[in-house]
């Protein structure tokens, strides 16, 4: 049972990652990411990490929502932007990565009723991550920390060329 | 964690703690002096501190690090040659892009990676350290901002590598797929009850180690280097070359030992072949070039060649101590010329408005008008070409003997055709610097030049001992190998 939804989720992962590939549309690409990346997170929780699961939602999903989002608002201005928005969105747009959700919806339910069965045969809780993130691990932690520093800084600088040349004009 | 973790964790810490302080220096007080300063100073102590450190290794400090000698040895002389390139790049920054306080601090940050990475006996630290070294470096790369060139080369660099770390990150996926661990160590443990002709534990194998490979640039992943090479600020491709290929081959080095994956044949056999490669291919490359940054790029290809030998001759248990006290000799002695030759076309380069190309024609009659920093410079080419009296010579000695008693007569073939083949292209850079001068004459910098000046002297020197007093670091070496 929990084999079967596994295999049928990756197969949506599958698809939907060759579609956010092959689509020409950016929009309609970033909609098939965020399918594909909630598929995956659909086969964390059935390989027993919840955690996985709910951070690969709320970082990748939410993160690619908000780059979705910056699409939108930077390549529509204007009366023309906003007729090619509706365009873009319209309903037979939707169908497809709606169902692709709706099947991944369907097997979390499913997933859910029938409890703890895991694919992988372990459940790794939330708390056990802590504890190996904050016990032996917690050096990783520390230089993790100092990773986002350095892309912190070098994403400012970078960033800053085209605010300074913005300024100059 | 003990106290005793915390002292060998030393140069790491007092590394992160310059960045910190770094960083609040910038956010009070912007003065690109003062953060040079710092930085300096943060980077030499975090070289003493190795030295701090050092009567309790070897000792491993959580699964994720080691520190043993050898490590502390490099994690000192990453950080000197972190320091060294701050001093080269205090000039050259202060006219390249504005608030070049940042520059320091992710050079910090580079070396911290580096120095994880030299620690490093996790295949999760290995990520880690990996990652931090060449995040900062993108940005480094990038980071003059009044031309396009670095950016080009930052963006070239940026898309390869991550997809080559992908790639690695996928094969480390495999291999805990199959074995269950992450550790070096445990790693070979299990690598040895399973079969060696599991598909998904070669695929894995072989996907982690292109990966590395490509941050080697060892052929037939280098295609990246050279336009990296050029566009990169001096400075900065220095610090890329010397550090960043160094520390990855001593994670590679540490990663056959202790995992032993010297037992797969095959698999050295294709580092082999790689090294054959690199030699030939970075030799004759470099015949062609005109423009001497994509010339030390080529040779530096080269170099990782003559390096990768020493994969070969571990294969065979008895010459494998031999083998790694070559390797080790070989990155120090490459190391501190590689940085000498960059800081001295840095020195050269200082002159033009757009630095980031310095062709042949840019330093011809330079022995007439600026005669010590031409010597400098031959020094330091001859030390790459492996000529007598300089570490260069010495290095490749090593290999060479390490070579032949690990009786690998096709790779100690392609290192003398190399060898021979790369005499040429670094001669004529001194043929350039002798020739009658022309109208071309460069305006000397003012500020920073005695420090930049005295800083590669003092390289110079060190590469003249290396090549003429070898037996301390020789003596050095064998004793905390062995």
């Amino acid at each position: 049972m929990m084999e079967s939804l596994f295999y049928l989720a990756s197969l949506v992962a599958v698809m939907a990652t060759v579609a956010a590939l092959t689509r020409a549309n950016a929009a309609h690409a970033l909609i098939y990411l965020i399918v594909s990346l909630l598929a995956v997170a659909v086969l964390f929780f059935l390989m027993g990490a919840p955690f996985a699961a709910a951070l690969e939602i709320v970082i990748y999903a939410g993160a690619i929502m908000v780059l979705f989002v910056f699409v939108i608002m930077m390549l529509n201005l204007g009366e023309s932007g906003t007729a090619r928005e509706q365009e873009w969105l319209a309903g037979r747009n939707w169908i497809v990565p709606g169902f692709m959700a709706g099947l991944l919806l369907l097997e979390l339910m499913l997933a859910l009723r029938h409890g703890a069965g895991t694919t992988s045969g372990v459940a790794v809780s939330p708390k056990a991550v802590g504890l190996a993130l904050f016990g032996p691990y917690v050096l990783a932690v520390e230089i993790a920390s100092m990773l986002l520093l350095a892309a912190l800084v070098g994403a400012y600088h970078l960033g800053r060329r085209f605010i300074v040349r913005r300024e100059q004009r | 964690m003990s106290s005793a973790d915390f002292i060998a964790l030393s140069p790491l810490l007092v590394l992160s703690a310059a960045a910190a302080l770094l960083m609040l220096q910038i956010a009070f007080l912007r003065s690109v002096t003062l953060s040079a300063l710092l930085a300096a100073v943060g980077l030499v102590l975090a070289a003493l501190s190795c030295v701090y450190a050092a009567p309790q290794a070897p000792l491993q400090v959580t699964p994720l690090l080691l520190l043993d000698h050898l490590a502390l040895l490099f994690c000192a002389l990453f950080s000197l040659a972190g320091a060294v390139t701050v001093l080269l790049s205090l000039d050259y920054i202060q006219c390249h892009g504005d608030e070049p306080e940042e520059y320091f601090l992710l050079l910090i940050l580079s070396t911290l990676g580096a120095c994880v990475l030299a620690c490093a006996n996790h295949l999760a630290s290995l990520l880690l350290g990996l990652e931090l070294l060449s995040i900062a470096l993108y940005a480094l790369i990038a980071y003059p901002n009044k031309s396009l060139l670095p950016l080009e080369a930052a963006t070239k660099y940026l898309v390869l590598s991550g997809a080559a770390v992908a790639m690695m990150l996928f094969g480390f996926a495999l291999l805990y797929a199959s074995t269950g661990t992450l550790s070096f160590a445990e790693l070979g443990a299990r690598l040895a009850q399973l079969p060696a002709t599991d598909p998904v534990l070669m695929i894995g194998a072989a996907m982690a180690f292109a990966g590395l490979a490509f941050k080697l640039s060892a052929v037939p992943f280098h295609l990246w280097t050279p336009d990296v090479y050029s566009g990169a600020p001096a400075p900065v491709t220095g610090f890329l070359a010397s550090v960043g290929k160094a520390a990855v081959l001593l994670v590679l080095l540490r990663l056959f030992l202790e995992a032993d994956l010297f037992r797969y044949r095959i698999l050295v056999e294709l580092v082999g072949l790689m090294a054959i490669l690199s030699m030939l291919a970075g030799n004759l490359l470099a015949l062609l070039q005109t423009n001497i940054k994509r010339m030390l790029a080529y040779s530096s290809i080269a170099h990782i060649g003559y390096l990768l030998i020493v994969f070969m001759v571990s294969l065979d248990a008895g010459s494998r101590a031999l083998g790694i006290e070559a390797a080790a000799f070989y990155l120090v002695a490459y190391t501190v010329t590689t940085l000498a030759a960059f800081g001295l076309l840095t020195l050269i380069s200082a002159r033009q408005a757009e630095r980031e190309n310095v062709e042949l024609h840019h330093i011809n009659g330079l022995f007439w008008h600026a005669p010590l920093l031409a010597g400098l410079m031959m020094v330091a080419l001859l030390s790459l070409a492996g000529i007598p009296l300089t570490a260069g010579f010495i290095a490749k000695f090593y290999i060479f003997s390490a070579a032949v008693s690990g009786h690998n007569w096709i790779l100690l073939g392609a290192l003398i055709v190399g060898s021979g083949i790369s005499i040429y292209y670094y001669l004529r850079v001194v043929y350039h610097m002798s020739r009658k001068p022309e109208q071309h004459h460069p305006q000397p910098t003012a500020r920073g030049y005695w420090l930049v000046r005295s800083l590669a002297c003092l390289l110079i020197v060190a590469i003249l001992l290396l090549g003429t007093l070898p037996q301390a670091l020789m003596s050095y070496l064998r004793s905390i190998l062995s």
